[in-house]
């Protein structure tokens, strides 16, 4: 097994009194929450260029039900673009089911998956170039058939 | 006013002979598609229980926010803080489709756009009662009329 800790630190003076969020945890598996994930499918990069939307996450790679985690990050950055991202099973991913946010240039966002369908994107702008990086932690990758 | 987020991933055993570090500059969280400053944020600890109602909506519809303070960029944080039971969770997904696994311990910060009330965040403890801590930023919240 590996260990895998990811730390998320959030401040913000919004409220009179500052708000400092310090979320840490190490990856674990579905069925035995003590022992930590050991699979991935690599970090990467992609350039979009088009608004076309694109499955960035193809869930009949990975095993369903399980405590998968998706890192995903904008890695361009303009604020005034963002990327749709969305769970679901059509490249889809802008006013449709379900949409989940707008991941704008800079954001990063790490969230559990279940892995039962696929996660899409769809850049905002054609006129300028956005780069997206991702990762999948994952709690079980099904062999491709040969 | 500035909100920041910041994410660090590592691993020195995922990948043998390339440890992982993932650590991306830090983001000022801002309103979509400008430089200003997030201004409202919605927090609260909150224990989530199993049956009637299985599935409970987290934070509000978007005709609960004034506004343009819907379908933007708000952002949400949340931590299951459940110690009792390493294997409960919180079931998350967006209306009435779950997307993931929320287990005690684990932490997730997403992007949230609320386009419509039918874009709502679901949450359903699973196991037992969970306990979670949640914090949105850019919450535009209309207060009820009173009575």
């Amino acid at each position: 097994m590996a260990t895998i800790n990811a730390t998320a630190t959030i401040s913000s003076d919004i409220a009179s009194y500052p708000v400092t969020i310090s979320g840490e945890m190490t990856m674990t598996k579905s069925a035995n929450p003590s022992v930590g994930l050991e699979e991935t499918t690599g970090l990467r990069t992609k350039k979009f260029t088009t608004t076309t939307a694109a499955v960035i996450v193809e869930h009949d790679e990975l095993t369903d039900d399980k405590a998968h985690k998706v890192y995903i990050r904008n890695a361009s950055a303009n604020r005034a673009n963002f990327f749709y991202v969305a769970y679901n099973a059509s490249a889809a991913a802008a006013g449709t089911a379900e949409t989940i946010g707008k991941l704008y240039g800079g954001d990063w966002m790490l969230m559990p998956y279940n892995g039962n369908v696929n996660i899409t994107v769809a850049s905002s702008t054609a006129t300028e170039t956005q780069m997206l990086e991702y990762m999948v932690f994952a709690d079980g990758i099904v062999a491709a058939k040969g | 006013m500035a909100t920041t987020a910041q994410i660090t991933i590592t691993s020195p055993d995922l990948m043998p002979g390339s440890a992982l570090n993932i650590a991306p500059p830090v983001v000022t969280l801002t309103k979509a598609g400008v430089n200003a400053d997030l201004d409202q944020k919605l927090s609260g600890v909150i224990k989530v229980t199993v049956g009637d109602p299985t599935e409970h909506r987290l934070g509000p519809l978007a005709t609960e926010m004034a506004g343009d303070a819907h379908d933007i960029a708000s952002y949400l944080y949340i931590k299951n803080t459940t110690t009792e039971d390493a294997t409960y969770y919180i079931d998350w997904g967006i209306h009435e489709t779950m997307i993931g696994r929320l287990y005690a311990g684990d932490w997730m910060f997403i992007p949230w756009n609320a386009s419509d009330d039918a874009a709502e965040i679901e949450i359903q403890a699973i196991g037992g009662t969970n306990i979670i801590e949640y914090c949105l930023f850019n919450s535009d919240v209309i207060l009820p009329t009173a009575a």
